[in-house]
């Protein structure tokens, strides 16, 4: 797969935590990784960030205790990107990576995802920018047991005015793919680890979403399936186009990405 | 596919659980339906009722006897086409003194005539009009007692004790499946000559068939203006009050029956609620997926609906599968057979079947409303990190 220079590729101008970083951006990994940023990654002058979020904090209440998760982070995403989001247990991968899905909303700060403005929506508008925006990768596949391979990637078409046949067919281009239209029939308990993940990416994949966020993808797979899934992942960030975004605790997975950020306690580093 | 088969899909995920659930709430099914048979037998007798038919008896209780001339009287009212009487007899068969059969002296002359869903050839009634003791019966009792037209039959009294002798001359034909077909009737000439002469012309109450069912209530009250200023005041109404009035003295019955119904049905909302409620808290995680790509709340509502409908259905369904066969060929033949006057026909009508599947449906619906509701206003994040 071509390797995305995300401040060569995308120019210059460059953001961090909405602070010009030069041209540059991000800097190399001293561990190897392809790219490293905890910055945000911006052209002066070119399309917006699709994601952009300003001094976003995040606070959750163990009982009455109040527990900062989030605190005053900003991040640029560019268009197009695939980055890595890594970080220790508890460091808020996923809860940026919720909030940028609309799954949850910030307790402070502006979150804007390809021209949404996440704070001001409700919950009903929150699931219509999901369904349409958004394609959702998780650790545990999370398929359901009764549905074939196909009814699962068919499932999100169920809130798009599609007739049941133009369903059919695209979540059969969808499983194509990601390779899997010969298992178009088998129920999860048939397919492998690797399978049901392709599943999954297809079924993130159907409603021809502008984001895909994948939560540990690989957390469960061994390392065949799990480069499996990556060059899928790489596939769909220079194929389609699709922006990614992807939590990860996998160095390996994460030198997939374009650009690596990592988060600290709560904050891009 | 749509959200409501997948959720229809669900049920057959853990197959020991929905069956044992299906089979709780359709057992339960069968004892309603049972119970909502053996009121609807019960009331067979009201609803069948002949509209153009209205009834006398003493004013203070059906037990208490009129006068016979009270007959005469009423025939003559503006309206009335022609009436007849009865008497309650309370004749046991002495073999199986446990057996419970009307057994009525009756207006030989006039009782076929105002009751004409009890049919008798021509010939029959006047060869029974002839023989003093002879008596009519119906063939369920004939089977009962094992007799036929020819045979000797001797019968105890109690409430005119005694052994009483009767030829068996003729069996009633039933035109209408409300008839009793278990009834004994016999002449009350017979009854009225045998008895001491103080208990004499006395019966137990009146028939009458009228010319316009309008006008029932003009003339109910019109005969009981008649005999106002008498020793005897009377109680004139429908056939449908009259047998109502009788089914009142067993009002406490039907009532804890009622109640048993509702206690059954209670169980088997809960049986439905702890299932629905088990079944929920294990797929929070695919609600919450459910909820990630899309779905709104009302569509997690919808998806457990649907599948508390399809429990219901099947609940409902299974239970009348079990109960109609129990019923129809079983319990109904049997206690048509033998217990014909307070079961003269004992069948699940149509509206318990409907209230059968549309109870199983609606309660598992109820049920699954609070875990529904939950399930909705649970947060994506929160639901997504439940693990089952």
């Amino acid at each position: 797969m071509a390797d995305v220079e995300s401040g060569g590729d995308k120019g210059g101008g460059d953001k961090v935590g909405g602070e010009d970083v030069g041209d540059d951006s991000p800097a190399k990994s001293t561990e190897g990784h392809p790219h490293r940023a905890g910055s945000p990654v911006s052209r002066s002058g070119g399309p917006p960030p699709i994601i952009e979020m300003r001094g976003v904090g995040k606070v959750f209440f163990r009982g009455k205790e109040p527990v900062e998760v989030l605190r005053n982070l900003n991040l640029d995403v560019p268009e197009g990107s695939f980055e890595a989001l890594m970080g220790p247990s508890g460091s808020g991968k996923s809860t940026l990576l919720n909030l940028i899905a609309g799954l949850d909303q910030p307790t402070s700060g502006t979150a804007r995802v390809a021209g949404h403005d996440l704070v001001k929506m409700n919950d009903s508008e929150l699931a219509k920018f999901r369904s349409r925006t958004m394609g959702f990768i998780f650790q545990a596949y999370n398929l359901l047991p009764v549905l074939t391979a196909l009814e699962n990637v068919e499932l999100p078409l169920l809130l798009v005015s599609l007739t049941a046949s133009e369903r059919r067919k695209r979540a059969q281009t969808a499983l194509r793919v990601v390779g899997l239209e010969e298992r178009m029939d088998h129920y999860p308990r048939q397919l492998s680890g690797g399978q049901e993940q392709r599943v999954t990416i297809a079924r993130a994949l159907v409603n021809d979403p502008t984001i895909i966020v994948a939560d540990e993808p690989t957390g469960d797979l061994d390392r065949k399936s799990a480069d499996d899934v990556l060059t899928l992942l790489e596939r769909l960030n220079t194929e389609l186009k699709k922006t990614i975004l992807m939590v990860t605790h996998d160095p390996a997975a994460a030198e997939r990405a374009t650009v690596i950020r990592r988060l600290n306690k709560g904050a891009l580093e | 596919m749509n959200l409501v088969s997948v959720a229809a899909k669900n049920v057959g995920r853990n197959k020991g659980r929905s069956v044992m659930t299906v089979l709780g709430a359709a057992i339960a099914i069968v004892l309603f339906v049972l119970l909502q048979t053996v009121l609807s037998a019960w009331n067979v007798g009201v609803e069948a009722a002949a509209k153009d038919r209205i009834g006398t008896r003493h004013k203070i209780s059906f037990i208490l006897p009129l006068p016979k001339r009270y007959a005469d009287d009423i025939r003559a009212v503006p309206g009335v086409k022609t009436a007849t009487w009865a008497n309650w007899f309370g004749g046991k068969d002495p073999k199986n003194p446990n057996s419970f059969f009307a057994t009525m002296a009756v207006d030989s002359k006039t009782f076929f005539d105002v009751y004409d869903e009890m049919k008798l050839a021509p010939e029959v009634k006047e060869k029974w009009l002839e023989d003093r003791k002879g008596a009519i019966v119906g063939d369920v009792l004939a089977k009962q007692l094992a007799v036929k037209v020819g045979d000797r039959i001797t019968l105890s009294g109690t409430i005119f004790p005694g052994d009483w002798q009767f030829n068996v001359v003729g069996i009633y034909e039933a035109t209408r499946k409300s008839v009793d077909r278990s009834q004994f009737i016999f002449h009350w000439d017979y009854l009225n000559e045998s008895i001491p002469e103080k208990q004499r012309d006395t019966i137990g109450w009146v028939i009458a068939r009228i010319d316009d069912p309008g006008k029932g209530a003009d003339i109910s009250a019109t005969v009981d203006r008649m005999f106002d200023e008498r020793d005897i005041q009377t109680a004139t109404m429908s056939e449908k009050a009259m047998n109502l009035s009788f089914m009142a003295m067993l009002s406490a019955i039907l009532k804890a029956l009622n109640i048993v119904s509702v206690v059954i049905l209670f169980i088997m909302t809960l049986i439905l609620g702890n299932t629905i409620a088990m079944g929920v808290r294990e797929r929070t995680n695919e609600y919450g997926v459910l909820r990630a790509i899309g779905f709104q709340p009302k569509h997690i509502v919808v998806f457990i609906l649907a599948e508390a409908a399809t429990v219901g259905l099947f609940s409902g369904l299974v239970g009348l599968a079990l109960a109609y066969p129990i019923v129809e060929l079983g319990m109904g033949r049997f206690l048509e057979e033998n217990m014909g006057g307070f079961f003269p026909y004992f069948r699940i009508d149509k509206s318990t079947m409907a209230a059968a599947v549309g109870l199983g449906l609606g309660l598992s619906l109820a049920a699954a409303l609070i875990p529904a509701y939950r399930a909705s206003k649970l947060s994506v994040t929160d639901a997504l990190r439940r693990i089952a």
